[in-house]
């Protein structure tokens, strides 16, 4: 099938009647967990993979994307309400969206946020659209040897994805890594770490260790801070109109932004948190009275949050096109792919364009969908704020139960998300962070296996991997991937200090 | 004897990677291979190990952000103790009583010792979500859950 009637396959699938239901379950889904200050994308989209067994794949996986950039849309709105981002990727929102709703401009800030994030989000895909293809017309030519470096230059990421200390960052993808080993070795069918127990002859379920890790360690942090009070002084919506010489102003910073944006996210361990720093930084150079910054600056909150979502939307390049998360959650998203059968990467767009277009073309229905329930709806969705955490907490550990009990029928499995559960919460205490764990646990089987395939080829020779040079050049990039965040971690402290 | 904190924990990860590497080195050969299955986890344990004495040796010292995330205090201990119990204990009967009332219960108790107090909506929610949750799944998703003591 040519590439046209693949785009025409894929808009076909998103515009039909179950396209367009699914696209709104999932950005409305996202958008009300991203809201909840604690619980972001990644258990999002853990808490929806259940849900979506038995579903035809295509109508499942665009749910699923919605869900995606639905819970970096909604993360937003607490992130100005309440000045406690749902997601990491809307701490830099607060900057200037929280102090706007403390000067009695809440309603406007949200219709900035909206606008910002609408358009961030819609170029981006355009881009996507652009790019994806290109890049999955390349990558179906790579061999094991050049997958394989693939795969090293997304572990990358993982540089990135630290909360300070790389060693730590580093130490979490190496446990990740180790826990995928368990379980019968596919190429030898040797067993390794199953102590004999049946029940990890399979390996662990990615589902028990995202739910354990993200989910349930949230459960914890939520326990710690049931009291917490900030909801109560949530700040009246009020107005969302804007003028005129509001949207002039907002012009700049989201047009350079939804580029920016888009090729950070783009990038192996960039996404939307860094994209949206980055977008303030650089938007508060560029401006004219940089001291507005921080009081609730019109181009302050337009920025980031044009950027979270151009990032968001540039982070399935790499996800449909080569099958390699760059993050935490388009590893998580990886997974749901897999779950249903799917395998992301070059062969995607041939084999099924109507996954491949559909997800793409539904993202255009997403974003006006988001605008919608973000523009005149805020003021009841933003009620979502008000459930008591008590309810909530007994709501999140039940949703994780059923959601290991469905895939296995088993009670080790939920024995293993409890005892996932306590390690992810002891990895908060400690500062270890959680994202390069799950980035591992999924890219580790993939590179295991691309590593020995390679080396059966070459007999034994590690010289495969500089002598293809498709390789060559992407271990290269993989090295400078790994030493640019480094220099990026300097530019974000910078950032923190100024504000 | 030890510093600060990431000093402790590196001697925790030194000793799973130990247990690791022992396991790794357990793993019997096979003939008809370029690579054995033991060639990733050696790597790995290895690579622990040096990570672990670079967390030793490293001059991270923690943030007072940190530090306050780490400071809970015994009777909080208590409280996420006392919900992983309930979790615990929730899966020991699932099955044998069924996913409904384990469900509903686990939601009113875990609430209301959670210090939500509005008992009638607390009954509510909980028996609302687990009858839904079991027909959406059971029904619409024909994916079975635990029946249990109860005959649908």
């Amino acid at each position: 099938m040519g590439s046209i009637d693949g785009i025409v396959t894929g808009f076909q699938t998103a515009f039909s009647m179950e396209g367009i239901l699914f696209v709104m379950i999932g950005v409305l889904v996202g958008t009300f967990i991203g809201m909840l200050p604690g619980l972001g994308p990644i258990s999002a989209i853990a808490v929806m993979i259940p849900v979506t067994f038995g579903m035809d794949p295509t109508s499942a996986l665009i749910m699923m994307a919605g869900v995606y950039y639905g819970a970096v849309f909604g993360g937003s709105t607490s992130s100005i309400l309440l000045n406690a981002p749902g997601i990491s990727g809307t701490v830099a929102t607060a900057f200037d969206g929280y102090p706007m709703a403390q000067q009695g401009k809440a309603g406007k800030a949200l219709a900035i946020a909206a606008i910002a994030s609408f358009t961030g989000g819609t170029v981006s895909v355009i881009m996507l659209m652009l790019l994806a293809p290109a890049l999955s017309s390349i990558a179906v030519s790579f061999g094991p040897p050049a997958y394989f470096a693939l795969m090293v230059l997304g572990l990358t990421a993982i540089s990135s994805l630290s909360e300070g200390s790389t060693i730590k960052a580093l130490i979490s993808a190496v446990v990740g890594f180790m826990v995928v080993t368990i379980g019968i070795d596919a190429q030898t069918g040797t067993q390794r770490f199953t102590f004999g127990n049946p029940n990890l002859l399979e390996g662990l379920d990615f589902l028990v260790i995202a739910l354990g890790l993200f989910a349930l360690a949230e459960v914890c942090t939520l326990v710690l801070n049931r009291k917490d009070t900030s909801v109560k002084n949530a700040h009246k919506i009020g107005s969302i109109k804007l003028s005129k010489k509001d949207l002039h102003e907002m012009k700049g910073p989201i047009t350079r932004q939804s580029l920016l944006g888009f090729i950070l996210g783009v990038l192996p361990g960039a996404g939307a948190t860094i994209a949206s720093f980055i977008a303030y930084i650089s938007e508060k150079r560029l401006s004219k009275n940089p001291e507005e910054f921080g009081k609730g600056s019109i181009k302050g909150l337009a920025a980031p949050e044009t950027a979270n979502n151009a990032a968001t939307s540039g982070a399935f390049v790499p996800l449909l096109s080569l099958g390699i998360p760059g993050s935490g959650t388009t590893a998580v998203l990886l997974g749901a792919f897999l779950v249903l059968g799917v395998q992301p990467g070059p062969l995607l767009m041939t084999d099924r364009p109507e996954i491949f277009w559909g997800i793409i073309a539904s993202m255009y229905i997403g974003n006006i969908f988001l605008l919608i329930l973000n523009l005149p709806l805020i003021p009841y969705i933003a009620k979502i704020l008000k459930i008591p955490r008590p309810l909530l907490i007994s709501l999140v550990i039940m949703f994780s139960m059923i959601g290991v009990y469905a895939i296995s029928f088993n009670t080790f499995d939920l024995y293993m998300l409890l005892l996932f559960g306590v390690i992810g919460f002891l990895m908060r205490l400690f500062s270890f962070p959680a994202p390069p764990f799950i980035l591992a646990f999924i890219l580790g089987g993939m590179l295991e296996q691309s590593f020995r395939q390679s080396l059966t080829i070459s007999n034994g020779s590690l010289s495969i991997f500089i002598t293809n040079p498709i390789s060559l050049m992407l271990l290269l990039l993989a090295l400078l991937s790994f030493i640019i965040p480094l220099l990026r971690q300097l530019w974000l402290r910078k950032a923190r200090k100024t504000n | 004897m030890f510093k600060n904190i990431n000093q402790r924990v590196s001697v925790v990860l030194l000793i799973i990677a130990c247990v690791y590497l022992f396991l790794s080195y357990q793993i019997p050969p096979y003939a008809y291979t370029e690579v054995e299955a033991d060639v990733v986890p050696k790597t790995l344990g290895w690579l622990l190990v040096l990570l672990s004495v670079f967390l030793f040796f490293s001059k991270d010292t923690e943030t007072n952000e940190q530090k306050a995330r780490r400071s809970i205090s015994g009777s909080e201990i208590g409280v996420l103790i006392a919900v992983f119990g309930f979790i615990l204990v929730y899966i020991l009967f699932l099955e044998k009583v069924g996913f409904m009332i384990m469900t509903a219960l686990f939601i009113f108790f875990c609430s209301w010792f959670l210090g939500y107090k509005k008992y009638f909506t607390n009954m509510t929610v909980s028996i609302v979500f687990s009858i839904s949750m079991y027909f959406m799944f059971v029904k619409l998703l024909r994916i079975s859950l635990p029946q249990g003591i109860l005959p649908f």
